[in-house]
């Protein structure tokens, strides 16, 4: 790991992303106390490295492939964590049974974890994190083997963390897909190293992602538009289905392009009729930002 | 929020104790081994009350060798339920949301070996019956218990920090648990030596070395051989060396209880 300097704001959830082997999990380990760094210092909310046990105090953790006793009911693990936490014996108690409401596993409480699907062993593994009321939660590939349902459901929970618990959420994630819906930041670390941080969108600019977009006219007036357009300086070809025209568009100034083409066919009289944008996401900034290292 | 309103437990081995507990008993673990160790206590005494050539034993002999056995199988379930604490947690995954947890980890092994000690006290209990069947003709029930239970304790204390520190340190409990059968009997050997290897010095230092061996010749001195619990107390010095250095070294070791560090992501 080289040096990562993050400050993120109460309630904001942060893309944390990097192929594999960027040291997303390592960094969250020593980032949460549980593995040391072999050098250098880190403060979590206003805690340095050096107190590994108040900054456990304040931040929450879903490991990624956290394991769960088998034979322990969902309420039982949750109280046990919320002792260690400091919780009193009711405190625990009542902590164990609003997170286990909050999660949507109050049916489930009583029941051994052995016979929780994934996703209700994710959704308890978060309620866990929560236990303690933390400033900070980290969130290591929490949707990873869940249905699209389940995944849903999980983006909720994590959207719910940080707007109504006003927690900072640190998720890590290799779908890029539910980062883009749920993440007001982001992060691309790779081999050790920050390489982009911003928004979705600033990142995909800063990315020079490329862009394409699709005009549709109608097929006989195909080489009209395609004329009108060079003419205009906009690189377009033709597509194989009738009338449909591939653009190229300039990653930073993509929606002048689009304007410029549509102006071009109004001009010439050609009918317009359909246009598709591609590219500028955040997987295309992900793709240029991580391939070459 | 209110993050940080929380103060770290402050003892916090027992919480961490008292879940052991449950999951052990509860979770039906240590109740099989009891069964198990019943199952074998029973057929001790059956065999040295009823079998015509374990009854040429001397009644003092019979207490003595059922003795042995209940505090050599107590003890090494200890070291069975220890040496899965920590390299099992490991296994199974869950060892990462403890370590997250605001708590020493001496504590985490300090509550560990306590719950994993609770197996020696109730196997002990078990042997009770027993013992009682076998020592009351001999009027040596009372003699027979308390330096049952001084001596099992001890050992159990020893195998307990034994078993603590080789599950710290192992990375798989395959390889835990191999190597605590291994040292227990490494352990035992001793007392199987003939007669004869017990003679001189050389014989008795092996033997007062090794806390195993030490502590059932301590055992059999005073329920066969009728001696005061003082008379012989020197042959305590050694499990009460072992137990108390193994139990601190396995605190000692809890700081290597940790994740293994992978390569990924």
């Amino acid at each position: 790991m080289e040096a990562l300097d993050l400050a993120v704001p109460p309630g904001v959830v942060l893309g944390f992303l990097g192929p594999n082997g960027a040291g997303k999990t390592t960094a969250i380990r020593m980032l949460t106390t549980v593995l040391k760094p072999d050098a250098g210092t880190f403060t979590i909310a206003g805690i340095p490295d050096t107190k590994p046990l108040e900054i456990r105090q304040r931040v929450g953790v879903l490991p990624e492939s956290a394991g769960y006793p088998e034979r322990q009911s969902g309420e039982e693990f949750l109280r046990y964590h919320a002792r260690l936490f400091g919780h009193t014996r009711e405190s625990a108690r009542e902590t164990a049974r609003s997170l286990l409401a909050e999660t949507g596993l109050t049916e489930r409480a009583a029941f051994a974890i052995g016979g929780y699907s994934r996703g209700m062993r994710q959704r308890l593994g978060i309620a866990r994190a929560l236990v303690n009321e933390p400033v900070v939660v980290f969130l290591d590939e929490p949707t990873l083997g869940l249905d699209p349902s389940g995944q849903r459901q999980m983006l909720g929970l994590i959207r719910q963390i940080a707007e109504a618990r006003g927690a900072t959420v640190v998720l890590s994630t290799h779908l890029l897909a539910e980062v883009e819906q749920v993440c007001g930041r982001v992060v691309i670390l790779n081999r050790g190293r920050i390489v982009a941080d911003g928004t979705v969108a600033e990142i995909a600019r800063r990315a020079g992602a490329p862009r394409q977009g699709r005009l549709q006219v109608p097929p006989e007036a195909t080489a009209q538009a395609l004329e009108a357009l060079r003419e205009r300086g906009i690189q377009a070809a033709e597509d194989s289905r009738p009338g449909q025209l591939d653009l190229a568009l300039r990653a930073e100034k993509a929606d002048e392009d689009v304007r410029a083409a549509l102006g071009a066919l109004l001009d010439a009289h050609i009918p317009v009729l359909g246009l598709e944008l591609e590219g500028g996401r955040l997987s295309d900034a992900f793709l240029a930002m991580t391939e070459h290292g | 929020m209110t993050g940080g309103a929380l103060s770290p437990p402050r003892r916090a081995w027992l919480s961490v104790a008292r879940q052991e507990l449950r999951d052990l008993w509860l979770g039906g673990r240590a109740l099989g081994l009891l069964l198990a160790f019943s199952l074998l206590l029973s057929a001790m005494t059956y065999l040295t009350a009823t079998n015509s050539l374990l009854n040429f034993l001397e009644q003092r002999e019979s207490v003595n060798l059922t003795l042995q056995i209940g505090v050599a199988i107590g003890a090494l379930l200890v070291l069975l339920t220890t040496a899965d604490a920590i390299s099992g947690e490991r296994e199974r995954g869950t060892l990462e949301s403890l370590l997250l947890a605001p708590v020493q980890r001496v504590d985490l092994v300090g509550g560990k070996g306590l719950a994993a000690l609770s197996v020696w006290v109730a196997a002990f209990a078990v042997a009770i019956p027993y013992v009682w069947f076998l020592a009351r003709g001999v009027g040596i029930v009372g003699v027979a218990l308390v330096g049952g239970f001084v001596v099992g304790s001890l050992l159990a204390l020893f195998l307990a920090g034994l078993g603590l520190l080789i599950s710290s340190l192992s990375g798989s409990n395959r390889i835990s648990l191999s190597v605590s059968v291994f040292v227990l009997l490494a352990l035992f050997a001793p007392t199987q030596l003939p007669a004869g290897a017990r003679q001189g010095w050389a014989g008795d230092l092996f033997i007062r070395i090794d806390p195993f061996s030490s502590s059932l010749h301590y055992l059999g001195k005073v329920v066969v051989d009728g001696h005061g619990a003082d008379q012989d107390a020197s042959w305590l010095l050694s499990p009460v060396i072992a137990a108390s250095a193994s139990v601190l070294l396995a605190l000692g070791a809890s700081r290597f209880v940790t994740l293994r560090r992978e390569a990924g992501s």
